[in-house]
């Protein structure tokens, strides 16, 4: 699966971060970089839980 | 297609407004949709059917997030009030300076201001917490942000209760409060950058709109939503953070020994004791919801606390367990809407649950004095009769 960031849509909140640390993380300007777009096995999970936890629905997980 | 099951109470009763956890309980068990025939409304009561409702703008609709003709009349053309795509960008204005990477630079003044504030508290012995906490923090912290002082300062208490209070149904509240909105609509079509101090983000907002950054007129407007929208719920989660820690000194004890505690110590005051009570949205077209059929038009009520409460989704949903960390949680609602303000709130709630964590051992109180409310499950007054410092 592909992680899909809505950028436009992403404030910053960071709990995204939290969730997912070694997938994805906010640069020194407050921007979120994601790291590993592309997950499978345990990283699916951390990444489901990113996305789930996004409070204004900007990441989504499509089909690579 | 299956019609919704009923229920005769009045969901803005004043019992059911100061205590609105039974009602809560009872009507998520009856079903995941309500209809209330006396308020004219559709009730969500569990958490993956909010979730769900809250994630589907263009099915449900925020053009009519109020519960009264006028309120919603009042609100077109904002970004409360509009779906996407006009909303991403109206969105984007508002928030502009309210994302945690715009208020980065805030946060170091924030915590000092809170770390004061419970030092001047602790050292007094007792206090009452609303007044001289909840309320006086958070209205300091907006009126910086915004940048004005004098009669406004006096008058934001008024003016954000009122502004949440009027989006209820036309009762002798929203009557009573219609008046007071009034005078902070009027404020804010009146007031210019000069208004405000050199260097708030109140003043940034109107060079904006000098700029051509944003459209005309609409500084007015983000000023009216950062009142309107961040005083009241502010002021009603800082309370409870206070009352919970009183009536839980073994949650306080944990967050004293384990101060990474604290962004699930706030996540959890906002789950258990949710602030707002009811939001709105309108179904577009016959909708279904958990198996049964809403009609297109009907006015759906958003009960949040009603769904952070639900067992299906947390684990002994009634304990208060700062342990829990719900990040989850609905009380910023969630998605496109979801609340532009949190991460200021994060900010203000850290700060409060972190200096007490820091500067008091425990807190005895009295039973907290509750007033009931359209929208906001807020503390009125709250007596704080001893307070050990650390």
């Amino acid at each position: 699966m592909r992680i899909e960031l809505d950028r436009p849509r992403c404030e910053g909140h960071g709990l995204c971060e939290e969730a997912a640390p070694k997938l994805m993380h906010l640069d020194d300007d407050g921007e979120l970089i994601i790291d590993v777009p592309e997950v499978d096995g345990a990283d699916l999970d951390a990444a489901k839980a990113a996305v789930r936890v996004c409070p204004v629905a900007a990441l989504r997980l499509a089909a690579a | 297609m299956t019609a919704p099951t009923e229920s005769d109470i009045d969901i803005w009763d004043d019992d059911i407004l100061v205590d609105p956890y039974p009602t809560y309980a009872a009507l998520r068990e009856q079903a995941g949709v309500v209809h209330l025939p006396k308020n004219d409304l559709y009730v969500l009561t569990r958490y993956d059917i909010i979730r769900d409702v809250l994630g589907d703008p263009s099915t449900f609709s925020s053009t009519t997030l109020g519960f009264n003709p006028m309120v919603n009349e009042a609100l077109q053309g904002t970004s409360l009030a509009s779906d996407p795509p006009v909303h991403t960008q109206l969105r984007a204005t508002l928030s502009e300076n309210l994302t945690p990477r715009a208020l980065r630079g805030l946060k170091v003044t924030i915590d000092e201001k809170a770390d004061k504030l419970v030092a001047e508290l602790v050292a007094s012995g007792s206090f009452e917490a609303i007044d001289s906490l909840a309320r006086a923090f958070p209205l300091e912290i907006v009126a910086d942000l915004i940048g004005f002082s004098g009669h406004v300062k006096d008058n934001m208490l008024r003016w954000g209760q009122a502004a949440m209070q009027v989006i209820g149904p036309l009762n002798h509240r929203t009557q009573e409060s219609f008046p007071i909105a009034g005078e902070l609509y009027g404020w804010c079509s009146s007031v210019t950058g000069n208004d405000l101090t050199p260097g708030s983000i109140g003043r940034g907002i109107f060079d904006a709109e000098t700029r051509g950054d944003i459209p005309e007129g609409s500084a007015g407007h983000i000023i009216h939503q950062y009142l309107g929208a961040g005083v009241d719920t502010t002021i009603a989660s800082i309370g409870n953070i206070v009352a919970l820690f009183g009536r839980h000194p073994e949650q306080l004890q944990l967050v004293r020994e384990n101060p990474e505690l604290v962004p699930a110590a706030f996540a959890e005051v906002l789950r258990y004791w949710t602030p707002l009570h009811i939001w709105g949205r309108t179904a577009t077209r016959d909708a279904e919801i958990d198996g049964v059929t809403v009609p297109a038009g009907a006015q759906l009520g958003i009960l949040l606390g009603a769904g952070n409460r639900d067992g299906r989704h947390y684990e002994n949903p009634d304990v208060f367990d700062v342990t829990r960390n719900p990040v989850d949680h609905l009380s910023f609602g969630y998605g496109p809407h979801g609340c532009a303000g949190q991460g200021l709130a994060r900010l203000e709630g850290h700060a409060i649950v972190s200096a007490l964590a820091r500067q008091v051992q425990s807190i005895t109180i009295s039973d907290e004095v509750r007033v009931p409310s359209n929208m906001t499950r807020s503390i009125d007054q709250l007596q704080v009769a001893k307070v050990v410092a650390a």
